[in-house]
């Protein structure tokens, strides 16, 4: 898909951050933060953390932070926003869906999370994300996508801005056709007769 | 890019502290920690999903004997790929701690629990029941199963109960969710279930919701309406309720009603329509006849007062009408009169009807259990279907009544197999000689086997079995002692002389009901098909094994029947029966217009919409160009109502009163119903951490004013009292839903706040259908 202009620029802009930043010695101020751990910013979650939202790999995150009352695109939008004290809210990745559209209900998947107990403890154990790098057919090929693009087609949500995990972070975000080069693992057959 | 958002994006050290060397090592960590799985490495299966009557189609994908994953099933033409939020959380359903996985037997002290095996299990209640049969007949049997009984395991019952038993006491947890919409289909068509589809979403103009939250209770359909609404901005949503929900956020226009007052707005609606001329004469002229039942109040009752609190067995008596008289009938229901009674203003009554009577848009009715369970529930059905049929808005795409079906198979076992004291298979009843020999015929079964009696309808089975009456039950699937209405009436210890069976997959209350526990196989842990609100039958295969030795209903049922000597009714080689019980039940309804797809069929598609001729399905039901049982080249036939003269009926139902109502000691309305996050009583979802900590238990919503007035805020306790029970509980206000003043609102899914004690057992005349949504109760502080 063609990223729009607005998502485009933000992937520019924080690298230009990033260059910048590396480029006066920030990078060890930057690793302070990191360790002093401040839990109110979402980018700084760890894969871990990231993961215990989600049941399983693939399954809507749970959502992380307080309902603030507010429509949800009003941060959710599409470049995404820093939120005072408390993070950069990602762009949605599924903002195209069919079935998902401006107005489409959020909270239908995505809930808030009112009690940290639980009523029966659970023996389910759900596919774990998978942080290995997609499969190449050699060093010099693009990797597949090993996810479904269905409901992610937008892949700067996750790839690239501010709240872009590192193992998953795009090198190079001003190529804005993805799937120019990058397709799809298509290798779920339904083993139905 | 401005100044401001460079300097933003800058100020991200969020961003930036990603990258250090911290983060990149607990990354790597925790890569390491996980099994590295990837979505191909499963094996995926399909299924329609386990909860609503929507019939989302999943795919499941498994490794190692278990459910690691779901998504969304792009091939579905149902949800298209998309889910909601109990869908996605599917597999963590099968895997609570405390899945029930062996027979278990209460211990002499009443109390206790003792394992026994299968054998020991199936032996006890096969002679249970033959004690029963002996010593008090077969009125003393029962079994109670539910919309979620696959087809299977309903027609293993139905078999069981009326061909082996000569039983007709076999009831679903559907006649408290869907009955009224059977009687409301059959009435008027002589043959149950809507004629429209899901496409109708994408068809329609209009959509007019009859106090239905579709927002929360189904809502990837509601999804696809919103989706609609986007790609044509003309589309209107019109939410008709009692209460403000998630689905009014959505609604063009919203109209407040007094509860049971749906009556009279839709009477008020018909009298405008005939007022302005816009009856469509001439489809009226071919395809329409008008009726009467019974109208006395006094005559009819509630259900639950005076003899009718032990026996509800009104029956209502047809007779024929006229255009003229029926047009002279609704002509009281003025909209001066009409706003009186629900408090709606006349300018949203003549707003609602000319949308009914727009013949450039198309008008799709909605709803489920607002209509469903209401003291005239089959009334209400009828008169939104006649809406339809005096303008000839149905059966043709993007105009329709639809019924919405709130449990997975409650369309395709309930209704389509008959699990109900009435009914046979493929629009059939217990009442009807010929029925009964077509039934003993295709089962083998002498001439006289079936009874022509109907056996007890849901509440008075339960009533029966506390009088002693009944001393038999096998419960499958569904919770009675959390769902029932005035739950105290079913106040149960065990050891009375009754005997109750239990099959479930989880402890519940009603578990603690029973004398004996069965563990059961769930969803994709057996094979099994389901049948959605569309007429969709969807089937699906075993997946994994379920846990220790839990096994099928339908498997628990047949063994039972060979022990009793009924084994020649399940002939089947024990490792292959469900290809040739399929083909034996899709016998009834072929060239019946009842006609299902081959089970090979079902087996290779995403679920087929029936009638299905020549492999094809019927998207539209009556319409020419669509339905192949239909021989005009334009129009419609209701081809199923041969009393009718193949004509559809359309009734006079004038508006009654509640059966209870706010007074002087109990003030307000009380309402219940379900949430988005959990499904029915929540023994299956709950279990799910995602779900659980979402909505972690009941409470009570309560108007702003109403909550001033009590000097009660959110979070603060306080007690409902109706005349047949209490309960303390949290007060939300401004939650999800806002009641009006006046009025409350309380889900049933916390087996901890069991609001059915505060519920009456009044019902549905016709359909026996219980009212869930209007009732008497007070709030005081505490």
């Amino acid at each position: 898909m063609i990223a729009p202009a607005g998502v485009r620029a933000l992937a520019v802009v924080s690298l230009l951050a990033i260059s910048a930043l590396a480029g006066c010695g920030r990078g060890d101020d930057a690793k302070k933060d990191g360790a002093r751990g401040d839990a109110r910013t979402v980018a700084k979650t760890s894969a871990r953390e990231r993961a215990e939202r989600r049941g399983y790999d693939g399954a809507p995150p749970v959502i992380p932070h307080q309902n603030f009352g507010v429509e949800c695109m009003s941060c959710h939008n599409d470049r995404g926003m820093q939120v005072e004290g408390v993070g950069f809210a990602p762009p949605m990745p599924h903002a195209v869906t069919a079935g998902l559209s401006d107005i489409a209900r959020c909270r239908q998947c995505h809930v808030f999370r009112e009690t940290d107990e639980i009523f029966v403890a659970s023996d389910f154990r759900g596919l774990a994300q998978d942080l290995r790098r997609g499969r190449r057919l050699n060093d010099m090929t693009p990797p597949v996508i090993p996810h479904p693009v269905f409901m992610r087609e937008n892949c700067y949500a996750c790839h690239a801005g501010p709240a872009a995990r590192e193992e998953i972070r795009c090198s190079h975000p001003e190529r804005a056709r993805c799937q120019q080069c990058h397709v799809e693992e298509n290798a779920t057959d339904l083993f139905t007769p | 890019m401005d100044r401001r958002r460079f300097i933003q994006a800058l100020g991200t050290g969020t961003g930036i502290v990603a990258f250090s060397q911290a983060h990149k090592d607990e990354a790597k960590a925790f890569a390491e920690g996980q099994s590295a799985i990837n979505p191909s490495d499963l094996t995926w299966g399909k299924a329609p999903c386990r909860y609503c009557g929507t019939g989302c189609g999943v795919e499941a994908g498994v490794k190692d004997g278990k459910v690691m994953a779901v998504r969304g099933d792009t091939a579905s033409p149902v949800n298209k790929g998309l889910l909601c939020v109990k869908g996605y959380h599917l597999p963590a359903m099968l895997y609570g701690k405390d899945r029930l996985t062996h027979p278990m037997k209460r211990g002499a002290d009443g109390k206790s629990w003792e394992k026994i095996s299968w054998d020991d299990a199936l032996d006890l209640i096969a002679s249970k029941y033959q004690e029963a049969l002996k010593e008090s007949g077969p009125e003393s049997v029962a079994i109670y199963g539910s919309g979620q009984w696959t087809i299977f395991d309903g027609y293993a019952a139905l078999k069981w109960f009326k061909g082996g038993m000569r039983s007709n006491n076999i009831e679903p947890n559907a006649r408290l969710c869907m009955a009224s919409a059977v009687m409301g289909f059959v009435t008027q068509f002589q043959s149950d279930e809507p004629m429209g589809c899901y496409e109708d979403f994408e068809e329609g103009d209009d959509f007019i919701m009859w106090g239905n939250n579709m927002a929360e209770m189904h809502p990837v359909l509601f999804s696809r309406i919103l989706e609609s609404k986007r790609k044509k901005p003309n589309v209107r949503i019109i939410d008709l309720a009692t209460r403000r929900t998630a689905t009014t956020d959505y609604a063009d226009m919203y109209v407040e009603f007094r509860p049971g007052s749906d009556l009279a707005i839709a009477n008020g609606i018909l009298h405008l329509l005939i007022e302005s001329g816009k009856l469509d004469n001439a489809f009226i002229k071919e395809n329409i006849v008008f009726k009467r039942g019974i109208e006395d109040l006094e005559e009819i009752g509630f259900g639950c007062y005076g003899d009718q609190a032990e026996h509800y067995t009104f029956q209502d008596k047809t007779r024929d009408s006229s255009i003229d008289e029926f047009k002279k009938l609704v002509s009281e229901y003025t909209p001066a009169h009409v706003s009186k009674i629900s408090g709606v203003p006349e300018a949203q009554l003549r707003s609602l009807a000319e949308m009914y009577g727009d013949q450039s848009r198309g008008t799709i009715s909605l709803w489920c259990m607002g209509v469903n369970q209401h003291t005239r529930g089959t009334w209400m059905n009828n008169l939104i279907t006649n809406l339809h049929l005096v303008t000839g808005k149905i059966s043709r795409p993007g105009s329709n009544p639809f019924s919405l079906t709130g449990q997975p198979s409650a369309c395709g076992t309930v209704r389509e197999v008959g699990t109900l004291a009435n009914r046979l298979p493929a629009d059939m009843v217990v009442t009807k000689k010929e029925h009964r020999d077509i039934a003993e015929k295709i089962w083998g079964v002498p001439e006289g086997t079936i009874p022509a009696k109907p056996g007890y309808h849901a509440t008075d089975m339960f009533r029966a079995f506390m009088r002693g009456d009944v001393k038999v039950m096998w419960v499958q699937t569904t919770n009675p002692w959390v769902t029932m209405p005035n739950l105290h009436r079913i106040d149960r210890k065990p050891g009375d002389g009754r005997f109750l069976i239990v099959s479930d997959i989880y402890p519940t209350p009603t578990t603690e009901a029973a004398d004996l526990v069965l563990p059961a196989a769930a969803w994709i842990e057996r094979e099994g098909a389901f049948g959605n609100s569309e007429r969709r039958t969807q089937h699906f295969d075993k997946l994994v094994e379920p846990p220790g030795e839990a096994k099928e209903d339908a498997w628990q049922i047949i063994e039972v029947a060979k022990r009793m000597g009924m084994g020649h009714l399940f002939p089947w080689p024990e490792d292959a029966w469900h290809k040739p019980m399929f083909e034996e039940y899709r016998s009834f309804g072929l060239g019946h217009g009842k006609d299902l797809a081959s089970y090979d069929q079902l087996r290779k598609t995403r679920g087929m919409v029936w009638p299905v001729v020549d492999g094809k399905e019927t998207l539209y039901r009556y319409a020419a160009g669509y339905d192949p049982y239909v021989k005009k080249s334009k129009g419609v036939h209701f081809y199923k109502a041969k009393g009718y003269g193949e004509k559809a009926a359309v009734w006079f139902r004038p508006y009654h009163p509640p059966a209870e109502e706010p007074d002087a000691d109990y003030p307000f309305w009380l309402c219940t119903g379900r949430v988005l996050e959990h499904w029915h009583t929540g023994s299956l979802t709950r279990r799910v951490k995602q779900l659980h900590q979402a909505v972690p238990k009941a409470y009570v919503e309560l108007n702003r004013a109403d909550a001033t007035k009590l000097s009660v805020k959110s979070g603060d306790r306080v007690k409902l009292v109706s005349r047949r029970g209490s309960m303390e509980m949290d007060v939300k206000v401004d939650g999800r839903g806002k009641p009006p003043v006046g009025s409350v609102f309380v889900p049933f899914f916390d087996e901890h706040y069991l609001i059915n004690e505060l519920t009456l057992d009044a019902m549905c005349n016709i359909s026996k259908q219980p009212d869930y949504k209007k009732c008497a109760v007070r709030v005081e502080r505490v």
